[in-house]
């Protein structure tokens, strides 16, 4: 490997493995994630996301491979790695008997800051999230939004090198989470800092530089968003029937594999043109309940990725 | 390590103590319950000439205070666990063992505060006065403190979550303190009890307080040992149980079940 011309990685894994007892949640996992990128981990539920994180963040150990994170291995050297990251995990990391200013001052001791530095740096932050306001109101009579806003503010007192976001919007309302997207987005710019996201918002993964699918504890695919939905083809069919097994087998060898959604059959479709779409329809009559097409998104590379056919 | 990470899980441990108004006042009313109504009670039926059980009872109701105090907070360990807290503590930079000893001072620190503030009450109520040994009996709280710190952290490592408080309480906390000699001196009790009063730290720590307030105790019911094996059981067992309570906290099979109770399994 040529070191001098590679970017420096801030996440590097090699034949990740974790195991529970039978169950291989992760299953020899290779991720390069390049300094200041915004990766995007997706993959459903089970899929191997969240152990991964947990891999890279330390806090559980790999039982095969080696993973380096801020180029500290997690194995040797967890303290290091911690000292490097940020973690917002699924569920708040927050005291709700303390106030909000009280857990961003334990917070920031534990990552051995001046309370002065503290209080200068959670200021700015309360502010952009309206909480200013609120600084000695116990966290637990917040809102579920202003908790989860407290507790991103509380993974990035300290300015993390990298941040990983454990689905870090769920639950949130659209202002909020666009608020907490446009306030990481502004701290890439201004820091350079790398992002891993988990998220099931796939509309919040559009915006990574990089993405990569996981399933069975396997990378299945990864690439920048805008490629892989290129790679799924130039549409999506959408076939509504009254038999969709029977749909679906009629168009397979026109087709390929369509994907079941109740009663509608997806297919993708890769030609430009879609005026042999309208022929289609015809020769297949009463099988049609309703026909249309449109450009895929990243929900359908996730839905393709998470059947096993992309 | 720094010395920031420890004192902020002392000082979150102090505000949380001063803000729970119930659980100080309880800390103080427990031990003059045991001192007026169970001392009055005891120094009735013993009604020895000479004997005044309720001065006996001092050094145990100021172990007490400690042992329930430390107990109690060495045990928001498993709150933590259940609470996001634990998420915060496990993902800062220092080795995880750091936080059983933050905790383990946390809960010593809350004990000491709560025997300072009974000691008050005491020496208002005339129970303690200029002469006994200060020097002894900071040493004892200190020492009596870290030991029932050590307790609770011993506890807190191999409990999962608080629903069985009430085992905890039955099971751990009262014994502790009825198999001591808080309550009447070890030589006394018969031979089974007072091997198992022998075998427990805490024993120790009272028998430190009866040397600090030895010039009030009566006759004949004053330190079953002497001050340098209660220094050393005191100081062995502390060290023992932060060790194993350390080993605990830090093996894998022990936190990472304890991680999928933090982070929720959403998302695998």
């Amino acid at each position: 490997m040529n070191q001098a011309s590679d970017p420096p990685m801030a996440v590097r894994a090699r034949g990740l493995v974790k195991r529970y007892g039978e169950v291989l949640a992760v299953n020899g996992l290779d991720l390069d994630i390049p300094s200041g990128q915004f990766f995007g981990l997706l993959g459903p539920n089970g899929s191997g996301k969240t152990s991964t994180i947990h891999m890279l963040a330390t806090l559980i150990r790999p039982n095969g491979g080696t993973a380096a994170v801020a180029d500290h291995d997690v194995v040797r050297d967890p303290v290091r790695v911690r000292g490097s990251i940020g973690l917002v995990f699924q569920d708040s990391a927050l005291d709700r008997t303390l106030s909000v200013a009280e857990n961003l001052r334990f917070a920031g001791l534990l990552h051995n800051l001046a309370p002065s530095v503290i209080d200068e740096r959670a200021a700015p932050l309360l502010d952009l999230f309206g909480l200013a306001d609120k600084r000695r109101q116990p966290v637990g009579t917040l809102s579920g939004g202003m908790r989860r806003a407290l507790d991103i503010v509380r993974g990035l007192i300290h300015h993390p090198k990298i941040l990983f976001l454990d689905e870090p919007t769920i639950g949130l309302d659209l202002p909020n989470r666009r608020k907490i997207w446009r306030f990481i987005e502004k701290l890439r710019a201004q820091t350079g800092m790398t992002v891993l996201l988990t998220t099931h918002y796939l509309e919040e993964a559009d915006g990574c530089d990089r993405v990569a699918f996981i399933r069975g504890g396997q990378l299945v695919r990864a690439g920048p968003p805008r490629e892989l939905i290129d790679q799924l083809g130039k549409y999506v069919v959408e076939i509504e029937s009254d038999d969709p097994a029977a749909l679906a087998a009629r168009l397979a060898p026109v087709l390929g594999n369509g994907l079941k959604d109740g009663d509608t059959v997806h297919f993708r479709y890769a030609d430009e043109d879609v005026s042999r779409l309208a022929e289609l329809q015809s020769g297949l009559g009463p099988l049609v309940r309703a026909l249309r097409w449109r450009r895929p998104n990243l929900n359908d590379v996730f839905l393709w990725v998470a059947e096993g056919r992309a | 390590m720094h010395w920031r990470p420890v004192y902020a899980v002392l000082e979150r441990e102090v505000v949380r103590m001063m803000r729970q108004r119930t659980r100080l006042l309880s800390a103080m009313v427990r031990p003059l319950i045991w001192l007026f109504v169970i001392g009055a009670g005891f120094g009735a039926v013993l009604d020895q000439p000479g004997v005044n059980y309720q001065q006996f009872l001092i050094p145990g109701v100021l172990g007490m205070t400690m042992l329930f105090g430390a107990m109690l907070a060495a045990l928001t360990m498993v709150y933590d666990k259940e609470s996001g807290v634990m998420r915060m503590l496990i993902i800062a930079p220092f080795a995880h063992y750091w936080i059983v000893v933050a905790k383990l001072l946390a809960a010593a620190l809350a004990a000491i505060i709560q025997a300072l503030l009974l000691l008050v009450l005491l020496a208002a109520l005339g129970y303690i006065t200029a002469d006994m040994r200060f020097g002894l009996l900071a040493a004892a709280l200190v020492m009596t403190s870290l030991a029932c710190g050590g307790i609770g952290m011993l506890v807190a490592a191999f409990t999962r979550t608080l629903d069985n408080f009430a085992a905890i309480m039955n099971f751990v906390i009262f014994p502790v303190f009825f198999l001591s000699g808080s309550l009447y001196p070890v030589s006394r009790l018969p031979a089974a009890l007072k091997f198992v009063a022998l075998a427990n730290p805490y024993t120790y720590g009272v028998d430190l307080l009866k040397h600090a307030v030895s010039d009030k105790l009566p006759a004949g019911m004053g330190a079953d040992f002497g001050v340098g094996l209660d220094f050393l059981v005191l100081a062995g067992f502390s060290a023992a149980a932060l060790i194993i309570a350390s080993w605990r906290f830090s093996r894998e099979s022990a936190y990472e079940p304890m991680i999928h109770i933090l982070t929720g399994k959403r998302g695998g």
